[in-house]
């Protein structure tokens, strides 16, 4: 187990976002993680990615609460720019080099190159579409253990989407382990190897793809409207 | 540390580009007063310096404000945060390099001001200024005294800044989402300016005037610590981005 989330609990308000979430993840996994608007998947991936912190309960990466250590090996992708409004694309690729041992920079350059982006383009006069190849080149050039990525195919054309999802397959390894959140499933079902159902700050769900499959004849998308759809009680 | 302090340079320096820039145009104009012997001009330039000095310094700490509060309010946050870099790693850069900034552009602009006064020749009216003042007033300027107040009026400044910084994290973490969180955070930070206050004002004077002001700087800088601890604790424990 690499991530191992405890009863994590966030709240904002009267707001419960994520409620008493217990999971834990393995290496060499891609799981998706599923679930409706705010039904708790970025507010879970934040705490993950140590930008909030729980009100109880908590997350471990390899036994220890999520820190300055976790960061390192941690790598993740908001569903929202989050870059400086000065940056160009060479800016963005820059700051990630200052600050992340793991980044490659040449990796990084095969990335924009193959996005068709260019160094001297500000992040802010990006298309969301551009902006969403940025933000997956900039977190795939790092080599971390576990990538956490919000909805990378978020309002990205169809081409863009393959170019995307080729990207992150090319980074899969065995000591790897990636959540991947989004609403296109379909997408989603071909890569991962286990799915989480989220709904209303809950993990209802977890299930193996495969095993999905096989005994139970169903794909992703079926359970997922099962769960979804008529408010089922499906069983994985 | 020091690279968080770079991008935190990057993240004002238009603005300070900007202060240079305007100081160099009225610098211009001052000397035109100088070697035109144009009084007018002369005296535009004078105020215009003395202008760009102020409110430059003030800028550059209020701006600070404004970038903690961006900083930990929009999604650029997340530049920070996901860095693994603690809490009090990211806001000491911040206060570092504005402290740098205010200290640097505070001697910046005195070394102009002692460059613009030889550069006017005005020795002569420097020392009537000096003997009117002590003879007069009984007010004896000394270098090193001027020197120590204005030291002690950007210490002051600086600490000042902190405190602004501590309601801010304060307003952005654990009054977040309540009602008047801005109003509650602004409330604080008059109460701790107040505080402080009084107790600089409860300083004892010591044998000499030197003495005082350093023990007024120290206590100064004393203060921004006990603030940024203070402030970086509840960033650790409490901030979500």
């Amino acid at each position: 187990m690499v991530l191992e989330s405890r009863e994590a609990t966030k709240t904002y308000g009267r707001k419960t976002a994520v409620d008493h979430v217990s999971l834990e993840l393995e290496a060499g996994f891609v799981y998706a993680m599923l679930g409706p608007n705010g039904s708790g998947k970025t507010t879970w991936m934040k705490m993950a990615a140590g930008l909030v912190k729980p009100n109880s309960g908590g997350i471990l990466y390899q036994n220890q609460p999520i820190g300055i250590e976790s960061k390192k090996e941690i790598a993740y992708m908001s569903t929202e720019p989050y870059f400086y409004s000065w940056m160009t694309v060479a800016d963005v690729g820059k700051y990630y080099e200052d600050f992340f041992d793991d980044f490659s920079m040449e990796k990084y350059h095969q990335l924009i190159t193959s996005m068709e982006l260019t160094e001297d383009m500000r992040a802010k006069k990006l298309s969301s579409g551009m902006m969403a190849k940025l933000k997956i080149a900039v977190t795939m050039a790092r080599k971390a253990k576990i990538y956490l990525l919000d909805e990378p195919l978020n309002g990205i054309d169809l081409l863009a989407r393959d170019e995307i999802m080729r990207t992150i397959l090319a980074s899969i390894e065995p000591d790897v382990t990636m959540v991947i959140s989004s609403h296109l499933i379909d997408e989603l079902e071909r890569v991962a190897d286990a799915v989480l159902f989220m709904k209303e700050g809950h993990l209802i769900r977890q299930c193996m793809v495969e095993e999905l499959r096989i005994s139970q004849h169903k794909s992703v998308a079926d359970l997922y409207r099962e769960i979804y759809g008529h408010g089922g009680e499906a069983v994985c | 540390m020091l690279k968080l302090m770079k991008y935190e340079f990057r993240k004002t320096a238009f603005s300070k580009l900007i202060l240079l820039c305007i100081t160099m145009v009225v610098e211009i104009v001052y000397l035109l007063g100088v070697f035109l012997k144009k009084d007018n001009l002369l005296f535009i330039g004078i105020m215009l310096l003395t202008l760009c000095a102020t409110a430059g310094i003030l800028y550059i700490g209020l701006e600070s404000i404004n970038v903690l509060q961006r900083d930990l309010n929009t999604k650029q946050s997340y530049m920070l945060f996901l860095t693994p870099r603690s809490s009090y790693q990211i806001l000491g850069a911040k206060i570092l390099e504005n402290g740098i900034s205010i200290l640097l552009t505070g001697v910046f602009f005195a070394v102009l001001a002692v460059i613009d006064i030889a550069v006017g020749n005005y020795k002569e009216l420097w020392d009537m200024l000096y003997r009117f003042l002590d003879m007069n007033m009984n007010i004896s300027i000394d270098p090193w005294m001027i020197a120590f107040n204005f030291f002690s009026a950007l210490a002051g400044w600086i600490t000042c800044i902190v405190s602004a910084d501590l309601a801010v994290i304060l307003s952005a973490s654990v009054l977040a989402g309540k009602k008047a969180s801005g109003i509650i955070a602004f409330i604080i930070f008059i109460i701790l300016t107040t505080i402080l206050g009084m107790g600089m004002d409860m300083l004892p004077e010591l044998n000499s005037i030197e003495l005082t002001f350093a023990l007024d700087i120290a206590v100064s800088f004393l203060a921004a610590a006990i603030f940024y601890l203070i402030s970086g604790w509840i960033m650790d424990k409490k901030l979500s981005v």
